[in-house]
């Protein structure tokens, strides 16, 4: 244990401060915050607002379709909410909770004092939280939101199908937020290269640091296009470029630029929440990660074959080569697969107990591994032609990133609290909120697939009784209103905790934490660490708190060496390699 | 630094592949360009990465016996808060939106941006002497 050198002198003012902190104070002093802690709670903060706007107009789009005929919207509304629903989920809700979550964790697994540019690191969420701003305004304009589907596939976008403001405020918008997230991108990456802790090597960070890593790489990779094309988009608007004109081509052009962001982008929404995953499992199996290295390759693989599967978006437009693109897909199902597989063997013969996080985690496994399996039927160009655009890929879809996003990110939520502020969560009520939502979202989903393959298309207000499609219809919208309704225990929840709950003593309240945040305490001060363990393994908090643990999985030198230091004993690291480095 | 370095270098490597397999496969000028493009971005950070690795050698985050009195006692200043991300942010969102409405807001925000990034940029400057 050694003395992070310079952190000292910041708690002490820190402490100092806090200690006569009114309401303006505390206002002031979030708003010109430069600490990563605080900018990470921001972003929590806002992207769950956003949420739970989009939540609401999704629950409006339910109790419209639940009998045929309008009841209480014109089919423009329907369109509005569909695409702002989509729009904010992916772009103002999931992208900003990676930030938000990399934000708080990250420097703390890799032992840093902050992240590489705090003041950058502030400007990116200002320019979120702008941009999620000019593009909600879209409500407020004469002719309303944007209205072409999240994807805004060129000529809806053009001046003679959507003339109103709000898809001018949609596009300037998501531009506006995409260089913020590219900016946090950056961060996250210099951040990781340049700032960890002695003896954090590339290879003991732990997984979740990763995942924030390959993310912010995809993330380098993912918005310039889409903010490139964002703008060219507006130029055609506002000063006649026709780039995107659908008569010179433009509708295809747009199409490829738009899902080579789409589909990294699918996966800047999943692996930072497998990663939030990969840091549960082992807590709560008692075990370290089963295959460390396979996991970070797996992760790397789909990081790199990410930008090869962009246009399995675009098989029905005939004007792609189907063969590359189905190939590629069923490609990166292989690294998918390989996590769950390590997964599992985290958990195989572990101690399981099943405390909130390790139940959302639970949650997550069942629904991802459901929305993987439809993802496979789509990557099939014969099968995919048959359920495009219909409830099926609603259904897949929100299998996938409702599976990976809402439920790692209440997994995190229930896991990280005490990290966050000094209190655990109540488990009795985050039992009742992981029940509600696992039946209300499979309620909701589960039967979209015969929906769609029944011959629903999406994006349709409305339908005919005579379609057959108001059974199904009626059970998902009694599904999402108990999806809906499970977010009320949540927030009595966090209400109670935060009157209720006694202050959290330990650095380490669930008691097997593995990496270093669980080795300062909760919540962390100023420059998150007073004292540092020494770094020897993937798991430094673990060593910390439980010297005398056996080392559990393998005694076989090449089975070490593939599965990487996650499974090598203490004696093993001093090998020829590391004698030559000293 | 090898790793960092290598992460970007292998992803150059990936994505010259994946060029030449898609080129000669699907023959489309669009994808083409994006992936040969987004392999260049990983071969200019990899080489980078690689370059000044090689320069400063192994650092105590490398060393698997690194330890923490290793690491430099001059670890880097950190802004205790600032104002002006939130300026700088507003003048960036005021350009933005200015080019829906009316060219003069454009020019406006232009103006607010640079009074905003000479702020960011001179906030900790206090001249070179050190006096």
């Amino acid at each position: 244990m050694t003395t992070m050198p310079g952190t000292v002198g910041f708690i002490a003012t820190s402490e100092k401060e806090a200690k006569k902190q009114s309401v303006g104070r505390l206002l002031v002093s979030w708003m010109t915050s430069t600490d990563h802690k605080v900018i990470g709670y921001l972003y929590l903060i806002t992207s769950f607002i956003f949420f739970l706007l989009a939540g609401v107009m999704a629950l409006a789009m339910r109790a419209e379709l639940a009998i045929p005929g309008l009841q209480f919207m014109s089919l423009e509304q329907y369109n509005q909410l569909f695409t702002m629903h989509g729009s904010i989920m992916l772009l103002l809700f999931a992208t900003p909770l990676f930030i938000g979550f990399g934000n708080v964790i990250m420097p703390l697994q890799i032992g840093a004092p902050d992240v590489a540019f705090p003041r950058l690191n502030m400007l990116s969420f200002y320019l979120f939280l702008f941009g999620g701003i000019i593009v909600f305004a879209g409500f407020f304009s004469p002719a309303g939101a944007a209205s072409f589907g999240w994807y805004a596939y060129s000529p809806l976008t053009s001046t003679e199908y959507s003339p109103g403001i709000g898809a001018d405020l949609w596009i300037m918008g998501f531009a506006l937020s995409g260089f913020g997230t590219i900016l946090g991108g950056v961060n996250f990456i210099t951040t990781i290269y340049t700032m960890r802790a002695p003896g954090m090597t590339m290879f003991r960070m732990p997984i979740f640091s990763w995942n924030v890593l390959l993310t912010s790489v995809l993330v380098l990779m993912a918005f310039p296009p889409l903010a490139a094309a964002l703008l060219v988009l507006e130029m055609d608007r506002r000063f006649g470029a026709q780039v995107f004109d659908a008569a010179n081509g433009g509708a295809i052009l747009w199409q490829h630029l738009f899902w080579f962001f789409g589909h990294p982008e699918v996966y800047i929404l999943a692996l930072p929440f497998f990663g939030i995953i990969s840091e549960i499992i082992p807590v709560f199996s008692r075990k370290p990660i089963f295959g460390y290295k396979g996991l970070v390759f797996a992760t790397i693989a789909i990081a790199g074959l990410s930008v090869a599967v962009w246009a399995h978006h675009m098989y029905i437009t005939g004007a792609v080569y189907l063969p590359f693109f189905a190939f590629m897909t069923m490609l990166i199902a292989i690294p998918t697969g390989v996590k769950f597989f390590n997964w599992i063997g985290t958990m195989w013969k572990g101690s399981i107990s099943f405390e909130t996080p390790m139940l959302w985690t639970i949650g997550f496994l069942v629904t991802f591994l459901f929305g993987g399996l439809t993802g496979v039927i789509l990557a099939a160009p014969p099968l995919d032609f048959h359920v495009s655009d219909s409830y099926f890929v609603v259904a897949h879809f929100h299998y996938v990133v409702f599976g990976t996003v809402a439920f790692s990110m209440f997994a995190g939520f229930y896991y990280w609290w005490p990290k966050f502020t000094g209190k655990m969560l109540d488990e009795k009520l985050g039992k009742v909120h992981f029940w509600l939502l696992f039946i209300g979202f499979h309620g909701t989903f589960l039967v979209q697939h015969w929906l769609g393959v029944e011959g629903m298309p999406r994006r349709y207000g409305d339908y005919l009784a005579s379609d057959g499609f108001t059974g199904i219809n009626i059970f998902s919208t009694i599904g999402s209103f108990i999806l809906g309704a499970s977010t009320l225990p949540f927030i009595y929840n966090i209400w109670k905790t935060w009157k209720k709950a006694p202050k959290v003593t330990s650095d380490d309240p669930w008691g097997w934490g593995a990496s270093l945040e669980w080795a300062t305490s909760c919540p962390p001060p100023r420059h998150n660490f007073i004292t540092m363990p020494k770094i020897r393994s993937e798991r430094p908090a673990f060593d910390l708190h439980h010297p005398d643990a056996e080392n559990i999985v393998g005694r076989d030198e090449l089975l070490k060496k593939i599965l990487g230091p996650a499974d090598v004993s203490m004696s093993d690291l001093k090998s020829d390699e590391n004698k030559e480095q000293a | 630094m090898k790793t960092e370095g290598m992460l970007f270098a292998a992803g150059a490597f990936v994505f010259a592949i994946l060029t030449a397999a898609y080129w000669f496969t699907a023959h489309e000028i669009i994808g083409t360009l994006c992936i040969s493009l987004t392999g260049g971005l990983a071969f200019l950070i990899g080489f980078y990465v690689l370059f000044t690795g090689k320069r400063v050698g192994l650092r105590p985050e490398d060393r698997e016996d690194g330890e923490i009195s290793d690491a430099d006692v001059d670890y880097g200043f950190f802004s205790p808060h600032s104002w002006w991300p939130l300026p700088l942010a507003l003048s960036a969102a005021m350009m933005f939106t200015g080019l829906i409405f009316a060219p003069w807001i454009v020019a406006l925000g232009v103006v607010f941006l640079f009074i905003s990034i000479f702020g960011f940029v001179f906030e900790y400057y206090r001249g070179t002497d050190l006096g």
